[in-house]
């Protein structure tokens, strides 16, 4: 081992103690830094990855529109279903409704399900909280938890729901009555938009309180796991007749600018927290340069030694690199030994606050998720390792600077 | 301090004479070597034209008042510094930078100056680092300069745990370890009681004699300059 490797690893670690105190605390910020960054980044990616999950769950892969309405579904059901790498296909019609529980009156958005498909495309039953997705017919409805919530609704409970063909046929004098409907079940899916307002209902049911006929507003796909939701777009794209003129847009395409504020949201806060290496590696270069002034002699003692001041400024090189090495080693202990205990924690803060039942509410992960990039965490460890190390290299260049003579001569 | 320099020469010359014979190799050879600094406006003459050789194995003790420039010489001829005129020659070569020095010569000061971090093994280990090798005929040579100088049972001590006396053995037995040519000692009893002082003077000059190693010995004891081979004076700026 080269004198200059030896000397900066007894200068960290000296014989006989175990860590030099400043050593310790230069650890002690890269290892804060690091977990921190570590912490956030996984939180932030695990909800992210939560909220994209929810968008396909709720969407499938891929969405087929047409400019208008589609007449015939199944020709192109079975048109799609045949792209290699489709494994399911479901038609859908949405819309807005007034809903009216008792006199309490609410408007939101129908979803008409082809019960018979929509589990190929979209895991419905994972949402269902109380009652059966296999209870859904024509007569019956599934409101979504919060929904129900406002307006006091429960199983069992009857509905009744128009549409906007109400009122345009009472402008030709025609009657149409609202569809008094049964409450079956409740579903959540953890979005609050969704939650608070959405009804689901049979396909057929939607089609007649829209006046839809047999048509469709569009097709939900879901495609095998590996696959790329754009690329299969493109595949199912080129396979879509040119009648009715229909396009197919993957839910990274539907969902472009959402997407993107939640990636430019998660970058920020990184950016923010890299401000704490930095401290850290301030923190570093101040203890480097204490060494530097304190062991003036000793460095004037190597250079009489014949230690070559390259070599003395590797000395203190070294030392900022072990430095970031070591705190950032204990950082990714410190940070997933966090993560790993994260709903233990939460649950133990929520209890010394009280605050839990409100959690929940504004979070609708019970769990707290965590997800993080690879390469995320190689950016991380490996820029910590190199700010360290940079963080070295001024006084790493002070004390090469010094001549052994002007060291040695503070008797 | 405006004697002409050219009176440098002489000491040396008698030097030679003294020193005998041809018969030594002539380990160490300052001519008529400079020195001056600037400290803001003024201008100080430390050394003008001052010459010196030192042949193998022989000791020399230099004196002087106290600022008359002998630590300045002494790091001149260990080339931690150089001349403003004149040449520091080491066996004949002007070459006495950092990567001769570790096997050429070893150093002892009046402060010790040891590695707190490290035990007395680990000190005197440290010269054999810095020349490139730690294997186990280094590690036995270190051991058996520790027993040397009397330190056998303090191996494992650091620094902080050796009295004055004892850390000035340590830096004895480091000065030592690579078997260097020659040994430049600044004051090395200044910061120990006379007693302490006289033994490491005892240990300098037999381990030196020993091992036929030059010596330059800065001192300001009277009773240890005469037990080197030659005595010289350092003043105003000349070697006498
Ligand atoms: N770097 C320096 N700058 C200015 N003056 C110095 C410097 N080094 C030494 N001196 C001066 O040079 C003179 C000789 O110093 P030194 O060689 O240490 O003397 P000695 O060792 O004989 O006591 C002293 O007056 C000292 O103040
Ligand atoms: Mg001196």
């Amino acid at each position: 081992m080269p004198w200059y490797l030896y000397l900066a690893l007894k200068q960290l670690f000296p014989t006989g103690k175990r860590l030099s105190f400043f050593t310790a605390i230069s650890i002690l910020g890269v290892a804060l830094g690091v977990a921190t960054l570590i912490v956030t980044n996984s939180v932030m990616g695990g909800f992210g990855y939560e909220i994209r999950r929810m968008i396909i769950d709720t969407q499938g892969d891929v969405q087929i529109r047409a400019r208008g309405l589609i007449d015939q579904a199944e020709p192109l059901i079975e048109t799609v279903s045949k792209v290699p790498g489709v494994l399911g296909v479901t038609p859908f019609a949405e819309g807005v409704g007034m809903l009216e529980y008792g006199r309490k009156p609410a408007f939101p958005i129908i979803q008409g399900v082809d019960v018979n498909r929509v589990n190929d495309v979209i895991p419905l039953n994972r949402f269902i909280r109380v009652g059966s997705l296999d209870e859904l017919d024509d007569d019956t409805v599934i409101l979504s938890t919060q929904l129900a919530y406002s307006l006091g609704a429960h199983l069992g409970g009857k509905v009744t729901i128009s549409s906007p063909l109400l009122i345009e046929r009472l402008k030709n004098d025609e009657v149409f009555l609202p569809r008094e409907l049964t409450i079956v079940g409740l579903f959540e899916i953890g979005h609050q938009q969704l939650d608070s307002n959405t009804v689901l209902v049979t396909l057929r049911r939607m089609q007649d309180l829209y006046g839809l006929g047999d048509a469709v507003h569009g097709l939900n796909v879901r495609i095998s796991e590996k696959l790329d939701a754009d690329q299969m777009a493109t595949r199912i794209n080129a396979a879509l007749p040119d009648e009715p003129e229909s396009r197919a847009r993957s839910w990274l395409e539907a969902n472009t600018e959402f997407l993107f504020v939640l990636q430019m949201e998660k970058n920020l806060v990184s950016i923010l927290l890299l401000f704490i290496i930095l401290v850290a590696s301030f923190s570093i270069m101040s203890s480097l340069l204490t060494t530097v002034v304190r062991k003036t002699r000793e460095i004037g003692l190597l250079g009489a030694l014949g230690g070559s001041s390259r070599q003395i400024a590797a000395c203190f090189c070294v030392q900022g690199f072990l430095i970031g090495l070591i705190g950032t080693a204990t950082g990714l202990c410190l940070g997933f030994g966090f993560l790993a205990l994260r709903n233990e924690i939460l649950l133990l803060f929520t209890k010394l606050t009280g605050s839990q039942e409100a959690l929940e509410r504004f979070y609708q992960f019970s769990n707290v998720p965590a997800h993080m990039e690879r390469a995320d965490l190689v950016l991380i460890v490996v820029g910590t390792i190199v700010i360290s190390t940079l963080a070295g290299i001024f006084p790493a260049w002070r004390a090469s600077r010094l001549k052994p003579v002007e060291a040695l001569r503070n008797e | 301090m405006s004697k002409p320099s050219s009176a440098g020469f002489q000491p040396a010359s008698e030097v030679e004479q003294q020193a005998g014979s041809l018969r030594y190799r002539l380990i160490l050879e300052a001519s008529d070597v400079h020195k001056t600094y600037l400290s803001g406006e003024r201008r100080l003459e430390v050394l003008h034209g001052v010459s010196i050789s030192v042949h193998e194995g022989e000791s020399v003790s230099i004196r002087g008042e106290s600022g008359s420039g002998k630590s300045t010489l002494l790091h001149l001829l260990a080339g931690l510094d150089a001349p403003d005129t004149g040449t520091v020659k080491w066996e004949g070569s002007l070459d006495t930078g950092a990567g001769r020095r570790a096997r050429f010569l070893g150093m002892v000061f009046q402060s010790f100056y040891l590695i707190p971090e490290l035990d007395a093994l680990g000190n005197v280990l440290m010269a054999a680092r810095v020349a490139g090798k730690v294997g186990a005929t280094e590690k036995q040579r270190a051991k058996d300069l520790l027993a040397r100088v009397g330190l056998a049972e303090r191996e494992h001590h650091l620094p902080s745990q050796l009295s004055g006396g004892e850390r000035q053995r340590v830096a004895v037995a480091r000065a030592l370890m690579n078997s260097p040519r020659l040994i430049l000692a600044d004051e090395p009893t200044g910061n120990l009681d006379e007693k302490t002082g006289d033994s490491i003077i005892d240990l300098l000059l037999g381990l030196c004699a020993e091992q036929q190693i030059a010596l330059v010995l800065v001192t300001h004891n009277a009773a240890h300059a005469t037990r080197a081979g030659r005595s010289v004076f350092m003043r105003d700026g000349l070697l006498q």
